[in-house]
């Protein structure tokens, strides 16, 4: 049996010259080319490279002056290195589809566990929106999604999975479908739990001008467990909501004397 | 054509007030304009007969109705998406392989005993279809999924069509369809080559093939 689709065509070959530099080998594989330069990259998602290619976690003393810069988010620093050297590196995550994208002095939102790699030259922080990330400033970025991805115009309301990011866009917010609550077939159902729900009474809502970024399914990828955002009175997501919003906020383990604290999570330790 | 492929695992359809687009529930992936999502009870159309008919059939899949105008996004699992559009003929399907489908077109519920008797209902066994599968008919079109994508393979009354029942997803036009079986002493010693069991369809028609023997 062939295992290929068109008869008599192997598979491609590629030799170091034949790479593509920072373009797509195929679908699923990005090839990012090195020239003493470094590159931003989740831990795990380099798959092969050719040349001279130095990993360093972040909080390598070298690297300092790099992370000042441009990685913003000491809460996923643990899942990040950065890659410095020459060379040609493959990116690739799980077999999903990888793509990359170039701001042109924008902002970009995206979820944190898509993105595989950035260049330095953009700033990486963490977004208001818990589980998101933003990239600042002009240069290229790889990020992977579960099938193509699609870009939508605002106005538009989205599928809470099917959401990769956004860019520009001021105003994303929650919307939520009463409609199918209300009326006496909605307050029987409500009632008796009869007929269910449609799945679809929860989105996210986009206006204004922008780009929303969508994947092709609402099956989200399978993400790691990654930053934590702090919790503080005000932060979303961060779980400390007391009343008024004030007051102390216990974390969820208490710290202990002699610990580093977040320093360690900091560092990866 | 209501159904719009955006790439290989999303379609887009167009939803105007007074039409109604029937689609498998939390398939929705974005919408713009406005537009409701109503679950529905009776897990598609028809009345409270074709309903219970539907739940004995095992062919109930979670529906939902949507209306309203605007532009909806489907999209589920990560399948592959492939449009049928149907004028006026009959579209067999599974009904768990339904994405979306216009609501101009008439859902039914089919015994498989009914096309090919009691070697009818082997056939469902085989196929994992069960003994029903779910019919579509009239004018309009019918998003159906499958894992990897799907191609379409015409049926002639000179050339019948061998499938693997695995990689089965849907037919439509006038073709009767049975199960052929190779079974051979090897396939009794557990020798077999795997293939025992084939779909023959013959007549006149199409028939919707996946490439890839996983079911949904």
């Amino acid at each position: 049996m062939s295992t290929y689709a068109s008869p008599g065509a192997g598979p491609a070959v590629h030799d170091p010259m034949t790479l593509p530099a920072d373009d797509n080998v195929n679908k699923y594989t990005f090839c990012v080319e090195l020239k003493g330069g470094q590159w931003f990259l989740q831990k795990g998602k380099m798959i092969a490279y050719y040349g001279t290619i130095e990993f360093n976690g972040i909080g390598h003393g070298r690297l300092d002056r790099l992370v000042r810069t441009s990685f913003h988010s000491p809460l996923h620093a643990s899942d990040w290195v950065v890659a410095g050297g020459s060379g040609k590196m493959l990116l690739a995550d799980r077999a999903f589809d990888v793509n990359s994208y170039d701001l042109d002095d924008g902002n970009l939102t995206i979820r944190a566990g898509n993105l595989l790699a950035f260049q330095p030259s953009l700033a990486l922080k963490q977004s208001i929106v818990p589980g998101f990330l933003t990239l600042i400033g002009t240069g290229k970025f790889v990020a992977a999604s579960n099938g193509p991805v699609v870009f939508m115009e605002p106005p538009i309301r989205v599928d809470p999975q099917a959401l990769v990011g956004w860019a520009d866009c001021p105003s994303p917010c929650h919307h939520y479908d009463h409609g199918y609550m209300t009326g006496v077939l909605g307050g029987l159902r409500a009632m008796t739990g009869l007929g269910g729900v449609s799945g679809e009474e929860h989105q996210f809502e986009f206006v204004g001008a922008g780009t929303v970024l969508l994947q092709s399914t609402e099956t989200l990828m399978a993400e790691g467990a990654t930053g934590v955002v702090p919790p503080e009175p005000g932060v979303p997501g961060g779980g400390g909501t007391g009343p008024g919003g004030h007051g102390p906020q216990s974390s969820g383990t208490p710290r202990l004397p002699g610990q580093l604290g977040d320093l360690q999570r900091r560092f990866g330790l | 054509m209501t159904f719009r492929e955006i790439n290989s695992k999303m379609v887009e359809a167009t939803v105007a007030p007074g039409q109604r687009l029937f689609s498998q529930r939390g398939a929705m992936l974005a919408y713009k304009g406005d537009v409701s999502f109503t679950p529905n009870v009776q897990g598609g159309q028809g009345g409270l007969m074709s309903m219970i008919g539907r739940r004995v059939a095992g062919e109930a899949t979670p529906l939902m109705t949507v209306e309203g105008s605007g532009t909806v996004f489907f999209g589920h699992g990560g399948h592959h998406v492939h449009v049928i559009t149907l004028a006026g003929d009959t579209l067999y399907v599974e009904a768990d392989r339904l994405l979306a489908f216009e609501g101009t077109l008439r859902q039914g519920t089919m015994f498989m005993g009914s096309q090919g008797g009691v070697m009818g209902m082997v056939r469902g066994q085989v196929t994992g279809q069960g003994l029903f599968t779910t019919t579509l008919q009239g004018q309009g079109s019918v998003a159906v999924m499958a894992h990897g994508g799907v191609f379409e393979i015409p049926v002639t009354p000179q050339r019948p069509v061998h499938v693997d029942p695995q990689a089965y997803v849907a037919h439509h036009g006038d073709v009767r369809n049975k199960l052929s079986t190779a079974l051979g002493w090897r396939d009794m010693v557990g020798r077999g080559s795997g293939e025992a069991f084939q779909l023959e369809l013959s007549g006149n028609g199409t028939v919707y093939v996946q490439a890839s023997e996983e079911k949904l």
